[in-house]
C-alpha cells in the first residue's frame, strides 16, 4: 500500500440497495473514487451477522466474542481512511440494519475505556475522517437531529474525525433523490474533496 | 374489566437492568390487580423492515413468517404498554429498533390508508411507559432516544401527553439498578399512580 493511497468505505443502511440513501451513497463514493480513493460499498442488508449481546465480555477481553460478517466489516472499516455511514430515517434514527453493526462497535470504546488497549493518536484523526449521509422523507430538518449522537459515538469509536453531515429531507414530495436541486452533486463533491483532503494530511505528515 | 398491561424487555441480556426494574414495576401493577404479558424480545423473531413500502397499498406487512404480526396485535389490544431498554450507542439497541422499524405497517395504515389503529372508544384511554437504563452517567444520554419512543407509541395511538419515564442513569454492571438509591422505589410509585390514572381515563365516558 503506497502512502498516498486513500481507502475508503461505504456503508448503505437501508434496506434497499438503489433508493434514495444508496444512490446518495453511491455518488458520494463515486466523487471519492474520482480524486483516486480505493473504494468499497457494503450493503450492510447482505451481511450475516448478529447484534451486540449485551454479555459486556468486551470490557475484560477488549474484543468480541462473536466472528461473523460484522467482525470482517470492522478490520475493513478500521483499515479504511474514510468511512462514508448512509441510512434513511426511520422512527426519528438510523435504521435497524445500520444500528446492529453501531452496537457491536462496542468493543472499541471498551478497549479504549475499560481495556485500555487501543488509543487514536492525533496524526491518526487528522487522517482518517467519517461522513454521514441521510435522507427522510419527512419535511422537517429536524429529523435528523437525533441520530447525530449516535453517529458521533459510532466515528469516536472507530477513530475518525466527524467531518460532514450530509442531510436531505422532504424526500416524500421531490419523489426521489434525483429530483432534489444539487443533493447528488453535493455528495459527489463531498466525496472527492474529502479524499484529497486526507492526501494532504497525509503529505504534511511525512 | 381488568387492566391489561403488555410489556416488552427489548434488552439482548436477559435479567439485567431494563428488565429488573420492568419487572418491579409489573409486580407492583399485579398488585393493583391488572393482568400483565411480558415479553422478552431475545425469545422473538423480528426480521428487519425491508423498506418496500407495499403496507402502504393495503396495510399489511409482506414479512409473514416472524412474530412481529402477533405482537403489535397483543401490543395495541392492551391499556397499558410498556417498553423497556437500555441505551446503547446513544440509541435503543438494534433489535428493539428493528421492532420499531417494522411498525411501519401501523404508519401506513394510520396516515396513508387513513384506518384506524384502535376503535374510537379507546383512544386516550391507553398509557406507554418507557424505561431505560444507561450505563453512561450523562444527564442528556437518554435525549435522542425519546423521538423514537415517541413514535413507537403515536404509532399505536398512544399520544406524547400519554407517556410515562423511568430513565436511569450510571447503572451499567448486571445488578447494579438493585443498588440504585431510588430507581426501584419509583418504579412501584409510577405503577401505582398509572393504574389510577388508567382506571380514571376508563371511568370517563
Amino acid at each position: 500500500m503506497s502512502e498516498n493511497e486513500v481507502r475508503v468505505i461505504g456503508l448503505n443502511g437501508s434496506p434497499k440497495k438503489t433508493g434514495n440513501t444508496g444512490k446518495l451513497l453511491s455518488s458520494c463514493l463515486a466523487g471519492a473514487e474520482e480524486a483516486g480513493g480505493i473504494v468499497t460499498k457494503v450493503h450492510l442488508g447482505d451481511l450475516k451477522g448478529v447484534s451486540c449481546l449485551g454479555c459486556n465480555t468486551c470490557h475484560t477481553l477488549g474484543r468480541c466474542i462473536r466472528e461473523d460478517d460484522i467482525t470482517e466489516l470492522f478490520k475493513e472499516i478500521l483499515a479504511a481512511d474514510l468511512v462514508i455511514v448512509a441510512s434513511p430515517i426511520y422512527s426519528m434514527s438510523v435504521t435497524s440494519e445500520l444500528k446492529t453493526v453501531i452496537d457491536r462497535a462496542h468493543y472499541l470504546w471498551a478497549m479504549k475505556f475499560r481495556t485500555f488497549t487501543l488509543t487514536f493518536s492525533d496524526e491518526h484523526l487528522q487522517t482518517h475522517k467519517g461522513i454521514f449521509l441521510s435522507t427522510a422523507g419527512m419535511a422537517d430538518p429536524e429529523v435528523f437531529k437525533h441520530s447525530l449522537p449516535i453517529i458521533t459515538a459510532f466515528f469516536n469509536g472507530i477513530g475518525v474525525d466527524y467531518s460532514a453531515n450530509l442531510l436531505f429531507e422532504d424526500m416524500d414530495t421531490y419523489g426521489g433523490i434525483e429530483k432534489h436541486p444539487g443533493a447528488l452533486e453535493q455528495v459527489y463533491a463531498a466525496g472527492k474533496e474529502t479524499v484529497i483532503a486526507i492526501r494532504e494530511e497525509k503529505e504534511k505528515l511525512r | 374489566m381488568s387492566i391489561r398491561v403488555f410489556a416488552l424487555a427489548t434488552s439482548p441480556r436477559r435479567h439485567g437492568n431494563s428488565e429488573t426494574l420492568l419487572d418491579g414495576m409489573l409486580k407492583a401493577m399485579e398488585q393493583h390487580g391488572a393482568d400483565v404479558t411480558k415479553h422478552a424480545l431475545t425469545e422473538l423473531k423480528i426480521l428487519p423492515c425491508r423498506g418496500c413500502n407495499s403496507c402502504e397499498k393495503n396495510g399489511e406487512c409482506v414479512i409473514k413468517k416472524d412474530d412481529t404480526k402477533n405482537i403489535l396485535d397483543e401490543m395495541i389490544a392492551a391499556d397499558i404498554v410498556i417498553f423497556a431498554a437500555p441505551i446503547f450507542c446513544m440509541g435503543i439497541p438494534s433489535q428493539a429498533k428493528a421492532l420499531v422499524d417494522r411498525m411501519q405497517v401501523l404508519r401506513s395504515r394510520k396516515f396513508v390508508l387513513e384506518m384506524p389503529i384502535v376503535p374510537k372508544e379507546r383512544k386516550g384511554k391507553r398509557i406507554g411507559v418507557f424505561l431505560s437504563t444507561a450505563g453512561q452517567d450523562w444527564d442528556w444520554v437518554f435525549d435522542s432516544t425519546i423521538p423514537t419512543i415517541e413514535c413507537f407509541f403515536g404509532l399505536q395511538d398512544i399520544k406524547k401527553k400519554e407517556i410515562r419515564y423511568l430513565m436511569i442513569n450510571n447503572v451499567d454492571k448486571k445488578g447494579e439498578i438493585l443498588k440504585h438509591p431510588t430507581a426501584c422505589n419509583e418504579a412501584k410509585l409510577i405503577a401505582r399512580q398509572i393504574m389510577g390514572d388508567i382506571q380514571a381515563l376508563q371511568e370517563v365516558e
